[in-house]
């Protein structure tokens, strides 16, 4: 076991029924992420990277093996205890930032803290230490309405670091934004590793976001096929035949 | 004490409603304890709320218009069960003729019942001059071409200086209202002519204060008195009563009765109801036992019984209405508020399922989510609830002068300072039940289902 990982997979399996029919979603996957990693699952739809990002962050238990996030092995832990976990060690950036629309950045930033045994003032300094973090002092009282896509997803940011987890996964965090939009997002994704050591896993089809990451991997149908450094990752485009077999 | 003080001692006066109290200062300290999270909390209720302004302001509508409707309906339950319920010390008890509605006794009766029939010596009797108080009925009309409700009048005919000591409902009147009719009711000793009059019947016939009329009696026939208008009874009970003094129309019958060949057919059926008030339970039983084993009272028989029970026989006529108000109307009512409220909560849940599966995200439990949702509910009951009943309240006793419902001996219920908490308890309750299965719903939302659908 490498002593500096934060996640460590061991044969992970994961399958769905419906009706009669078995469908194996992860086959046996094992995998260790290490302490202020930035990895970036890619694959083809279907290929179980989401669900491996929700297993790891503890949104679904697996059907089988064995998942240990820090000193915890999560992968045993009932609903309530992944809640009480979650809001503690795991920070989560959405797709589509899923900003509660009718509070304001900062409220939206302070819904986690809400959770854990602070007083208002040490709310207070680390609502304004996260959205500081993200660039959007100024947007204190906007409501997400009011926020580019862009300026919301920093919001999400925010949100997900504002507990100081040692885990934050991202879920296509680029993948409803523009391409500038999409560079700043990954740009703070960068300095939050760099500066805060924290610990990303993100989901992402985009070739140019995987390549900011250290570690690729790369799912096919629920198995792992590559695990590559980005450094050697090339992004090509794929022709537009391609698209049609 | 002031009345907000009395209400208030009489509201605590019941364990359940003592066991809220304590439930609520509990919750009110663990809210001053964790203020920032619970003002979090609240203004995130509030805000979801205000998603669907249109929303939630029908559903506070229709929850402020079916509390008005249970209000008054159990305005009238309450005000019958109180009445109708059995008091142990210092009650009343109704003597009336036994087989007969209405009690039609002769006068001669009054002397022995107002003292409770004592017979031998040890037996109880009952100090007439304080506790004992005759009753006979005398309706009639202004206008003898017609009987309509703008020229009736009905009087309660008694001896005028025990309206004050015998009545019910004087805590209706402040002391100096009192005062003031005692006053009147002693210029009704001293003239037998003049009465008092309720305010609305004052208003139905068109007639004031100081007014002279002829009546033209529609139960004593040819038994027709001019009467008075000394005075009008401030807002109460009596708003459609009217006390005259019973000598005038004992002697008018007398009067009657020499001018012609044959007796007034009511001269010995002229009185209706015998009160008198007993300190205890065994003295009732005791004073029940004197006047059934009279051979005074044969002929017609008379009955004693308390007056919870007199008034809940009278009420007997009404049971089915009564059952139907209290076990149909009312429950309906609840039943369809609650059914609003669900509706509401479970549109606004599915509206917000990916909300919701953030929050869970985040790391909000699942009972959060429950009490979250339940609160929304809760809130939406508890403000129309209470404002509803504040304003059934004042609307109805201070505007309307009470309800209108005439039934038994009351013709006009007023909302009572209990219904001041009903609204909220009603409003928190069917919101409670409205938004049970909704909130559970909610949180049993799979996040890795909602998040899914999505991608």
């Amino acid at each position: 076991m490498n002593p500096d990982s934060i996640v460590r997979v061991k044969n992970l399996t994961k399958f769905f029924t419906r009706g009669s029919e078995k469908i194996e979603v992860l086959e046996h996957l094992t995998l260790e992420v290490n302490r202020g990693e930035f990895l970036a699952l890619m694959g083809p739809s279907g290929s179980g990277k989401t669900t491996l990002l929700n297993l790891i962050a503890g949104l679904d238990s697996p059907s089988d093996g064995v998942i240990e996030v820090g000193d915890k092995t999560i992968s045993g832990m009932s609903e309530t205890e992944l809640a009480a976990w979650r809001t503690r060690h795991v920070g989560f950036i959405f797709q589509f930032y899923h900003l509660l629309h009718v509070l304001t950045a900062y409220e939206n930033v302070e819904l986690p803290l809400l959770l854990l045994p602070l007083t208002a003032k040490e709310r207070k300094k680390q609502v304004l230490t996260a959205l500081d973090l993200v660039g959007l002092s100024d947007r204190l009282h906007h409501r997400p309405g009011q926020l580019s896509g862009g300026q919301q997803q920093r919001v999400g940011i925010a949100r997900a670091v504002v507990s100081d987890p040692d885990l934050v996964v991202a879920d296509e965090p680029t993948g409803d934004l523009d391409s500038k939009s999409a560079e700043e997002i990954l740009e703070l994704l960068v300095v939050l590793k760099k500066t805060l050591n924290k610990t990303i896993i993100m989901v992402t089809h985009d070739p140019r976001a995987a390549a900011r990451a250290e570690r690729i991997l790369h799912l096919e149908k629920g198995k792992l096929v590559h695990d590559i450094p980005a450094a050697s990752y090339s992004y090509e485009p794929e022709p537009l035949g391609g698209l049609h077999g | 004490m002031g009345s907000w003080e009395k209400s208030f001692l009489q509201f605590l006066d019941s364990p359940v409603r003592l066991g809220l109290a304590v439930l609520s200062a509990i919750l009110l300290l663990f809210f001053i304890i964790r203020l920032g999270s619970i003002y979090f909390f609240l203004r995130l209720i509030f805000l979801n709320l205000t998603r669907n302004l249109v929303r939630t302001g029908l559903t506070a509508v229709a929850s402020f218009m079916l509390v008005f409707v249970v209000t008054l309906v159990w305005t009238i339950l309450w005000f019958l069960n109180l009445v109708t319920s059995e008091k142990s010390k210092d009650f009343k008890a109704i003597v009336s003729e036994r087989w007969q509605i209405p009690s039609q006794m002769p006068f001669a009766y009054q002397g022995a019942l107002s003292e409770g029939a004592p017979a031998m010596e040890g037996d109880f009797k009952v100090d007439s001059s304080r506790d004992a108080m005759t009753w006979q009925f005398y309706g009639a009309t202004i206008d003898p071409t017609k009987r309509t409700r703008e020229s009736i009048l009905f009087f309660f005919c008694m001896e005028p200086l025990k309206f004050t000591k015998m009545m019910d409902g004087m805590d209706e009147f402040t002391p100096k209202q009192v005062e003031q009719i005692n006053h009147w009711c002693e210029e009704m000793v001293k003239d037998k002519r003049k009465v008092i009059l309720g305010k609305d019947r004052l208003q139905a016939i068109n007639k004031r204060v100081g007014e002279r009329l002829k009546l033209t009696s529609f139960n004593y026939k040819d038994i027709d008195l001019e009467i008075e208008i000394i005075g009008e009874f401030p807002e109460s009970r009596y708003n459609q009563s009217g006390i005259m003094n019973r000598d005038y129309l004992n002697d008018a019958v007398d009067a009657y009765n020499r001018k012609k060949p044959l007796k007034h057919p009511l001269t010995a059926k002229s009185l209706n109801l015998v009160w008198l008030r007993l300190p205890e339970t065994p003295i009732f039983q005791q004073v029940e036992k004197q006047i059934s084993e009279s051979p005074s009272f044969t002929a017609p028989a008379v009955k004693i019984e308390t007056a919870a029970s007199g008034v809940a026989t009278f009420l007997d006529a009404y049971r089915d209405l009564l059952w139907g108000l209290r076990w149909i109307l009312a429950p309906f009512i609840l039943a369809t508020m609650a059914l609003i409220i669900a509706v509401a909560i479970s549109i606004s849940v599915r509206e917000r399922r990916k909300e919701i599966a953030v929050m869970k995200v985040i790391g909000f439990l699942p009972r959060q989510i429950l009490f979250l949702v339940l609160g929304e509910a809760i809130l939406v009951g508890a403000l129309s609830g209470t404002a509803s009943s504040l304003g059934t309240y004042f609307l109805i006793n201070d505007y309307f002068g009470g309800i209108k419902f005439p039934i038994a001996f009351f013709p006009v219920f007023l909302i009572p300072g209990d219904a001041l908490w009903w609204g909220t308890a009603i409003g928190v309750g069917t919101g409670l039940a409205g938004s049970l299965f909704p909130s559970l719903g909610a949180c049993r939302i799979r996040v890795s289902e909602v998040f899914s659908r999505i991608s």
